[in-house]
């Protein structure tokens, strides 16, 4: 019983260590890719006594904006404006980042690991209603932003509070029916038997991926995403054109840093969500628990522990693709109007959404099953 | 038809005009190819046109109108008459002369010649003004300081020797004498 208990302990830290430090990477990328897709320097300057220049090494900001800016963050005053609710105001940015955390217990980050004669799932939390669990935390996020907005006394911050909350709801519906078609299709709600259900090939050479069977429900997922993490295009939140900064308007060092890391957290969420529904999890294509089948009649064997490390290399690849896809669309597209943005909530990725739950199900009854 | 109105020829809108969507898709491809150029001249240690300022720097053009400064001339005195031309076009005041004469008791010197470099504008009018050709407009723009009073350049910080400043001499002839 203790041992269980000791490998729940370590894959939890492990999973938090791992959403951290790729949230932490996002932040660089964020900076220095955004640079280069504008053929710009970005970040160049700190460095801690000159070591990388000494070895001649080009500075690629990571200091600058791994230690540099958190450094200024934390060490920044941490101003409360009078009138505000200090603990609502204080409470608020760990109520959005902690729902975005706690959602990825339930992502399995490879298949099972045999140590010996136990066989571990590379899951946090192997729950077998995770998609449930999943939506529960995700509807957990909108209070964060709403608190942070509602408690600071001001009225930009209300107003990117209300914004939020509208934006959040209104997309949330669309994610969740892409969500349900997903459900549906692979007739589960275990993010482990849905990887599972994507092994394999059709035809003989192509992936049993979920984007082939639903590639309608992989745009509501990607678009409902973008907007749930409140990014451009979708930023109405904090539109700073407009509420300054929106629901942290008021919010200053440490606790702004929070929420920031917050958007870049659920950037990887959306990513990992992507990658579970769509692109097959850990599955790596042609890979079986023997070893790579190739089309041409090929067998490349391979021992157990390697067939799941792969599992895990193969799902943080897919897993970083979508956190740059998502970073990139952030410096191609405008911020949108607000009401274009509910239009394309409620008039477009609705009705799409429904269709896409309704054909499922006809598919499902009809032919017993898609996959 | 009115005057002056020309009908200009437009090109037809291309495909991604046209539908937004794909103009979308364009622009996530040209984001991309500019971050895989950018990243690949990065690794080969160029970048693309961005002067890196401390470590490299560019000269300007003769245009370029910097900090002023008063022209020495070869025998290590100023050029400058004190005759307060230039304190004159001043529109910020920025410039303070004290006039003294000279052992001959013919020419003028400046005595004091101050510059607030906090207030000037660079505007070059003290350059235009100039009789003598004794205050022009240098290349140098770093004059950054720690405190107000270092903001405050005296006449032994402004001399410059005159084949310093020669092109921008040239520029001037170029331009004033045409």
């Amino acid at each position: 019983m203790s041992s269980e208990l000791v490998i729940g302990a370590v894959k939890a830290i492990v999973v938090l260590l791992l959403v951290l430090n790729l949230t932490a990477l996002l932040l660089w990328f964020e900076r220095k890719g955004s640079a280069l897709m504008q053929d710009r320097v970005g970040a160049n300057r700190a460095a801690i006594l000159g070591v990388g220049r000494r070895l001649g090494l080009p500075n690629l900001g990571l200091v600058n904006t791994l230690v540099a800016d958190s450094l200024k963050l934390f060490t920044k005053e941490d101003f409360v404006p009078a009138g505000a609710d200090r603990f609502l105001h204080a409470l608020a940015p760990f109520l959005a980042l902690f729902p975005v955390l706690v959602t990825f217990a339930v992502v399995p980050l490879g298949d099972v690991i045999r140590l010996g004669g136990r066989t571990v799932e590379l899951q946090a939390a192997p729950l077998n209603a995770a998609v449930l669990y999943l939506l529960a935390t995700l509807g957990l996020g909108v209070y964060g932003v709403a608190l942070g907005g509602w408690a600071s006394n001001n009225r930009w911050a209300l107003l990117g509070g209300i914004r939020a909350s509208a934006q959040m709801l209104s997309y949330e519906i669309a994610m969740g029916l892409g969500i349900l078609s997903m459900v549906m299709t692979y007739g589960t709600l275990d993010l482990q038997a849905m990887c599972r259900a994507q092994g394999g090939v059709w035809l003989g050479w192509l992936p049993r991926w979920g984007i082939f069977i639903q590639p309608l429900a992989f745009v509501l997922l990607l678009v409902a995403g973008i907007a749930e993490s409140k990014r451009v295009p979708f930023d109405l939140p904090e539109g700073e054109s407009e509420l300054v900064a929106g629901y942290f308007t008021e919010y200053s060092g440490g606790k702004q840093a929070v929420f920031m890391f917050t958007d870049f957290a659920e950037v990887v969420l959306v990513a990992v969500l992507l990658t579970l529904f769509f692109f097959g999890g850990w599955q790596v294509p042609y890979l079986y628990s023997d070893g790579f089948h190739l089309p041409g009649g090929f067998l490349l064997a391979l021992p157990q522990a390697a067939v799941a490390l792969l599992g895990v290399v193969a799902f943080f690849v897919k897993t970083l693709v979508f956190c740059c896809f998502q970073l990139l669309v952030r410096w191609v597209m405008p911020r949108m109007r607000y009401d274009q943005l509910m239009r394309l909530g409620w008039k477009g990725l609705l009705p799409l959404g429904l269709i896409n739950v309704v054909a499922t199900a006809c598919v499902v009854v009809l032919a017993g099953g898609v996959g | 038809m009115p005057v002056g109105v020309i009908k200009v020829a437009r090109p037809a809108p291309t495909l991604a005009q046209r539908r937004p969507w794909l103009a979308l898709l364009v622009g996530l491809w040209v984001a991309t190819r500019h971050f895989f150029q950018s990243a690949f001249l990065f690794a080969r240690g160029r970048q693309n046109f961005t002067v890196h300022f401390p470590e490299q720097r560019f000269l300007q053009p003769p245009a370029m109108r910097g900090m002023p400064v008063l022209v020495r001339m070869s025998n290590g005195k100023e050029r400058c008459v004190a005759c307060g031309l230039c304190e004159w076009a001043c529109p910020t005041s920025c410039i303070t002369i004290f006039p003294a004469e000279t052992a001959d008791g013919v020419e003028r010197y400046p005595e004091v010649f101050d510059i607030d470099m906090s207030r000037c504008m660079f505007c070059g009018l003290c350059e235009e003004a100039c009789p003598e050709e004794a205050i022009v407009m240098s290349r140098q723009v770093e004059i950054a300081c720690y405190s107000r009073r270092g903001s405050l350049w005296h006449k032994e910080d402004l001399l410059v020797p005159r084949d310093q400043l020669q092109t921008r001499l040239d520029y001037l002839h170029r331009h004033y004498d045409a």
